[in-house]
């Protein structure tokens, strides 16, 4: 049935190119195999999205006794997962973007700032070539080799204690979790957002920064005034980035939170158990979790796509 | 008051383990709202000097004093100067209004609306104030070239820098933003460091020329001086389109010994001579006279070998009689005078408008007699 359905989109994009060519001679035996392996691997990519999709709207029942692919008939349709999988998700959602955001604003924005330090200033190079080769050394540490520093780390600094004046206002103190993986997640993603925005940088007119110097502006108010209107591009690239990076990382949370019963638990953790039990695993409310656990790096995509367009092509 | 003063003016640049001299020794002193063209091939260090007046550049040694103050270390947002970009250098996600405004709110104590006013009043006298709503990337490269000029003026600086800032234009709107640069500046009156390697923006517009070549100075003057009594063979050869003739020749006596031809002087040419006898002489085409009907001491056989009609003049390559096939000099004749490829003309070479120079070292011992 859906290959029906999809052998009838391609038709009608077949007939499009030929009206708008004006000449039916234009499809040829060429065209029409090209246009049957683009529909093959349209195929190919999008099924297990199609597939996670309608057994998330599938009773337990209809999951067992259908095709993984085929859609959910009247009787085996049901929102009941998707509502079920949003109240085990919720605070995890809420728990999520606590970090996620700042996480991601911070380390574009310290990224920004480095990458215009080692760029367009006026720093000698051979102060600059240091830095950046730290920044570069960054990139590249895995994050499994610095889970038992880190955790070291954060035993050592002690957040649970030092924001007593938190916990006191009736804050549960697993929140220390929160703040900890925004402080860790910055650190981790400041290389590569600095990184981005050198080549950014590097890009921009020099001779533009050159006027605005002459005309009297300061380092900061050139960063304010003409460098930060002009990032915008690059912002959405590394906001996009970022965001999905932190969002989905489930390795320093498992480190930082541990447990999905902490009240911090972000949805990775919550997730990860979703939908598991003795009598096995409820495909469909672990399908309607896993969309609902996208739809906010999805919507990030949607809102800055335009401007990771322009980014990413410059 | 807007003196300008390069004393010493040295710019080195570290190149490996080595150093390369972008600037050598230069020394240059302009006086309230002159206008000075500084011109030269490309690489002779006119754009360096230009950043260094600026403050873009360190100074290695020298010193540059503006208004009588040495600027070596004042930072280029406090030099009160203002500078013309080949590039304009806009800023794009500024309005016009916003790039003319940028300077004055970021240099200046000045409120909102006097800014206003003055940006109001630069926009008109560059002819923009109906384009102070648009961006840059609406505008035409024109447009963009006025108001970088406009962005410029608007601060009233005590210098303007301007770095090849027509070389953008097409070649009729660059004749036309010449002259009113020119007008402009004269109406402003505002000391004006002009750097171009277009020397007819430099012959047309300057008060005086500065002509560098490999990072050295080789002469400032008024440009007819530069093109009547040039100080040495490069500027000789640099100013003039096309360019003046040279051929090495020996003083043998009273005599220049050229390969394929003598050339007898003059007592008072010889007194400037002196004793030197590896010389180069010079002679713009425009001064060798192909009337055909020339005698004497100053009068040589020669063949046409190309013709270039200009419509108003011809330009003619000659070649001496005697001379190998593709040894050629230039003369420029009038646009109506018959002449073909192949024909043997007799030319005369004046004597008042020959120039010498030294074979060793280039500088001038003679120059043509002006007519004053």
């Amino acid at each position: 049935m859906s290959n029906d359905a999809r052998t009838d989109g391609g038709t009608a994009s077949a007939t499009d190119t030929g009206a708008s060519a004006g000449a039916l001679a234009g499809i040829d035996g060429y065209r029409v195999l090209l246009y049957l392996g683009l529909l093959g691997m349209l195929t190919f990519f999008l099924i297990p999205i199609e597939s996670g999709l309608v057994t998330s709207f599938k009773t337990s029942s209809g999951v067992s006794g259908s095709l993984p692919f085929a859609p959910p008939t009247g009787s085996t349709f049901t929102l009941e997962k998707w509502q079920s999988a949003f109240d085990a998700l919720g605070r995890g959602l809420i728990n999520s973007a606590l970090y996620a955001i700042p996480a991601t604003v911070i380390s574009a924005l310290l990224g920004s700032f480095a990458a215009y330090g080692i760029t367009q200033s006026d720093w000698k190079q051979k102060y600059k070539a240091p830095v950046l080769a730290l920044f570069v050394a960054g990139i590249f540490i895995p994050y499994q080799a610095v889970l038992v520093p880190l955790s070291q780390f954060w035993s050592m600094v002690s957040l649970q204690d030092w924001l007593g004046f938190v916990w006191a206002l009736g804050i549960n103190d697993d929140y220390a979790g929160v703040v900890e993986l925004i402080v860790t997640h910055v650190a981790y993603g400041l290389p590569i957002c600095t990184v981005l925005f050198r080549s950014y940088y590097k890009n921009m007119s020099e001779e533009m920064i050159e006027a605005a110097r002459l005309d009297g502006a300061s380092i900061r108010r050139i960063y304010r005034r003409i460098v930060l209107p002009l990032s915008g591009p690059m912002f959405a690239v590394v906001l996009i980035y970022q965001f999905t990076q932190i969002w989905n990382d489930l390795l320093f949370t498992l480190v930082l939170v541990q447990t999905e019963s902490s009240a911090a638990a972000p949805i990775v953790l919550i997730l990860a158990g979703l939908g598991t039990s003795l009598e096995g695993q409820d495909f469909a409310l672990r399908m309607a979790g896993a969309f609902i656990a996208a739809l906010p790096t999805l919507a990030v995509y949607i809102a800055f796509g335009e401007e990771f367009a322009e980014g990413v092509a410059t | 008051m807007g003196t300008l003063e390069l004393d010493g003016v040295t710019k080195v640049f570290p190149d490996g383990d080595g150093e390369v001299v972008a600037v050598d020794d230069v020394d240059i002193e302009m006086r309230d709202g002159e206008f000075l063209v500084v011109v030269g091939p490309s690489g002779c260090g006119k754009s360096t000097t230009l950043r260094m007046v600026a403050g873009l550049e360190t100074v290695t040694s020298g010193e540059i004093r503006l208004a009588g103050n040495v600027v070596n270390d004042v930072k280029p947002q406090h030099r009160d100067i203002a500078m013309v970009f080949q590039s304009y250098a806009l800023y794009p996600h500024m309005t016009v209004e916003g790039n003319m405004a940028f300077g004055l709110e970021e240099s200046t104590e000045l409120s909102d609306e006097e800014i206003e006013t003055r940006v109001t009043d630069a926009a008109e006298t560059m002819g923009i104030a109906e384009l102070l709503d648009r961006k840059p990337s609406d505008l035409s490269g024109g447009q963009q070239q006025r108001v970088a000029l406009g962005r410029a003026i608007v601060r009233d600086p005590e210098v303007f820098l301007m770095d090849e800032p027509l070389s953008n234009l097409d070649a009729k709107l660059r004749s036309e933003m010449r002259t009113e640069l020119q007008r402009l500046q004269s109406e402003l009156d505002v000391t004006t460091m002009y750097v171009t390697h277009d020397q007819t923006e430099a012959m047309t517009m300057g008060d005086r020329i500065a002509i560098l070549n490999a990072g050295e100075l080789q002469q400032v003057a008024t440009p007819l001086e530069c093109y009547h009594e040039p100080a040495n063979r490069f500027v000789a050869g640099f100013i003039g389109d096309p360019s003046m003739n040279f051929f090495d020749v020996k003083r043998d006596g009273d005599t220049l010994d050229g390969a394929v031809f003598d050339y007898p002087l003059s007592a008072s040419t010889l007194d400037d001579v002196g004793d030197v006898t590896d010389l180069t002489l010079g002679v713009r085409p425009e001064d060798i006279s192909v009337a055909g009907d020339a005698a004497g001491d100053h009068a040589f056989s020669t063949v046409v070998e190309v013709v270039e009609p200009m419509g108003d003049e011809n330009t003619v390559y000659l070649r001496f009689e005697d001379a190998p096939e593709g040894e050629t000099f230039i003369a420029t004749v009038g646009g109506l005078q018959r002449i073909s490829v192949g024909d043997e003309v007799t030319i005369e070479i004046p004597e008042e408008a020959i120039h010498l120079f030294d074979g060793n070292t280039g500088e001038a011992v003679h120059n043509r007699d002006m007519e004053e």
